[in-house]
């Protein structure tokens, strides 16, 4: 590539780069400037940890966080652990069944919290029609209902990705390999799932940092207590604290942080294995 | 006629279960002026959730054109900003594509309310707070890097052979653009341009933080998930119809790439 044409690419990207730079490092550095400056439009003389000595005191943080990475943990397992098969299933059918297997993935997660209301909570469908409700899903304790919500959409929005990256070659390593004698574990875990890794890591990646700073899935069918640090900040900012809204933005810098922090994690570990191979 | 395949018929029965009679019950609902439990069936049809849509009490009506316009206007935006960097993206002119790739996917991974919090600090002082241009900006910070990342799947030596092809052939840049280029790309553009709108019609943190003053469809629609399923049901319904309207346009522009 010569040097007229690098340069050339990085000058087609400034546009876009430059605005999603601006406007998003413009959002972090306001929530930081928020979260310590509890009156706004004062100078940055005023300036206070304040609000971040008080959501660090706040025995709710711990619940939070602990409610926060339990929901993450328990959706995006389940839409991983599914979105596997399925796309397994589904690799050797047309565009009709993959279109109707993806139909959930445009539908916003407020419409499937809905749904799951009228269906799933105490004195919904299921319970009139089966006279008793199984388990408790809507706005119970362990965040299930959050967690079914996303499961829901991301296992088809999984499978898509991994069905991306299953080619008609794969299916002829599989067969040489089913010739060799392998087993369809064997298969499995020397032939397919070297090729869907990666995918399924970006995608992994993607629906966790979604679950982890969720916003109106909790509030619709989550429980009041824990929260999770988004409906937490949510609630300082609608509290009648002093500083509510300092605090609210001192937490949503902290969810900020702990997905940029994961990500760029993820990115390290990827470069590397890609150096080593 | 070919008869469906056994996998098209249980890849359409489990629809069914999954996906059409969950759709169908809210349908029921909306127009259920009382469902009682333990009933399966409602003791009563109305148009009492309809009838709210249309009142100016819940402003669901205001709040279909607001998340319409943004959603219009923010995809509008997006596109022939994110053209070069999609081209460039795609045809890998990029030294190191991975920094760009992590400023693109950060707004994206990180959660739309503290992205709208941050945003809003700045927006009060420029008076762009609960305005449609504050909603749009604001929209755009998670729009963008979806419409980058979606065209520049459409981009590739196969369309600059083509363009190539054009130039030979005589072809003026915008002959180029709009003879070549663009039919070219068309079925990548309409799935960016969808994924745009609905990333932007789906937004509740990100609206609620810059704009709580303005209505869109998900602020008016989360209280009534709490207060009034009926109400929540009708709302819920028209929140899905662009969504599935734009799949469909999407989809009939796709059916014939170049």
């Amino acid at each position: 590539m010569s040097r007229r044409e690098r340069f050339g690419g990085a000058l087609a990207v400034a546009p876009a780069g430059a605005a999603i730079a601006l406007l998003f490092a413009g959002a972090v550095l306001g929530a930081v400037e928020a979260s310590v400056l509890p009156i706004p439009g004062e100078g940055l003389s005023q300036a206070t940890l304040d609000a971040w000595r008080n959501v660090f005191r706040d025995p709710a943080l711990g619940d939070a966080i602990r409610f926060s990475v339990q929901t993450t943990l328990m959706a995006t397992l389940i839409s991983a652990a599914l979105a596997v098969p399925a796309a397994l299933a589904l690799r050797d059918h047309g565009p009709a069944v993959r279109s109707i297997f993806s139909a959930p993935v445009p539908v916003p997660y407020l419409v499937i919290s809905a749904v799951a209301t009228l269906w799933l909570a105490g004195g919904g469908l299921l319970e009139r029609a089966l006279g008793f409700l199984p388990f408790d899903v809507v706005r119970d304790q362990a965040g299930l209902g959050i967690a079914l919500v996303y499961v829901y959409h991301e296992v088809p929005f999984l499978t898509l990705l991994i069905l991306a990256s299953l080619g008609t070659e794969l299916s002829q390593r599989e067969e040489a390999a089913a010739v060799l004698g392998a087993s369809w574990r064997q298969r499995l875990a020397w032939v397919v799932w070297p090729v869907i890794r990666l995918p399924m890591l970006v995608g992994t990646l993607g629906v966790g940092a979604f679950v982890f700073g969720s916003f109106e899935v909790p509030l619709t069918v989550g429980p009041t207590y824990p929260e999770t640090l988004s409906t937490l900040a949510d609630d300082k900012l609608s509290g009648s604290a002093f500083d509510g809204r300092a605090q609210a933005a001192a937490l949503l810098v902290l969810v900020t942080a702990i997905t940029v922090a994961i990500t760029f994690a993820l990115v390290w570990l990827g470069m590397r294995r890609t150096r080593r191979a | 006629m070919r008869e469906p395949s056994r996998a098209l018929r249980a890849a359409v029965a489990a629809a069914v279960v999954l996906y059409v009679l969950p759709l169908v019950a809210l349908v029921v609902r909306a127009f259920a002026d009382e469902w009682r439990a333990p009933n399966l069936v409602p003791q009563q049809f109305g148009l009492r959730g309809v009838d709210a849509l249309f009142s100016t009490t819940t402003r669901a009506g205001e709040a279909l054109v607001q998340s319409l316009s943004v959603a219009l206007l923010t995809t509008a935006i997006a596109v022939p900003i994110a053209w070069t960097a999609a081209r460039a993206i795609g045809e890998r002119r990029l030294r190191r594509p991975i920094p760009v790739f992590v400023l693109i996917a950060l707004p994206i991974l990180v959660p739309g309310y503290a992205t709208g919090i941050g945003l809003s600090e700045w927006f009060v002082r420029l008076d762009l707070a609960d305005t449609r241009t504050g909603l749009v900006l604001a929209h755009l910070t998670v729009v963008l890097p979806y419409v980058v990342l979606v065209l520049a799947a459409g981009f590739g030596p196969k369309v600059s052979e083509l363009e190539e092809m054009g130039r030979s052939a005589g072809l003026a840049p915008w002959q180029r653009l709009g003879w070549v280029t663009l039919p070219a790309v068309r079925a990548q553009l309409a799935v960016a341009c969808v994924i745009g709108f609905l990333v932007s019609w789906g937004q509740y943190g990100l609206s609620l933080a810059v704009g709580a003053g303005e209505p869109t469809l998900p602020g008016v629609l989360l209280p009534f998930l709490r207060r009034d399923q009926q109400i929540a049901a009708a709302v819920c319904l028209v929140y899905l119809a662009p969504a599935a309207v734009a799949l469909l346009l999407a989809a009939r522009a796709s059916r014939s790439p170049l």
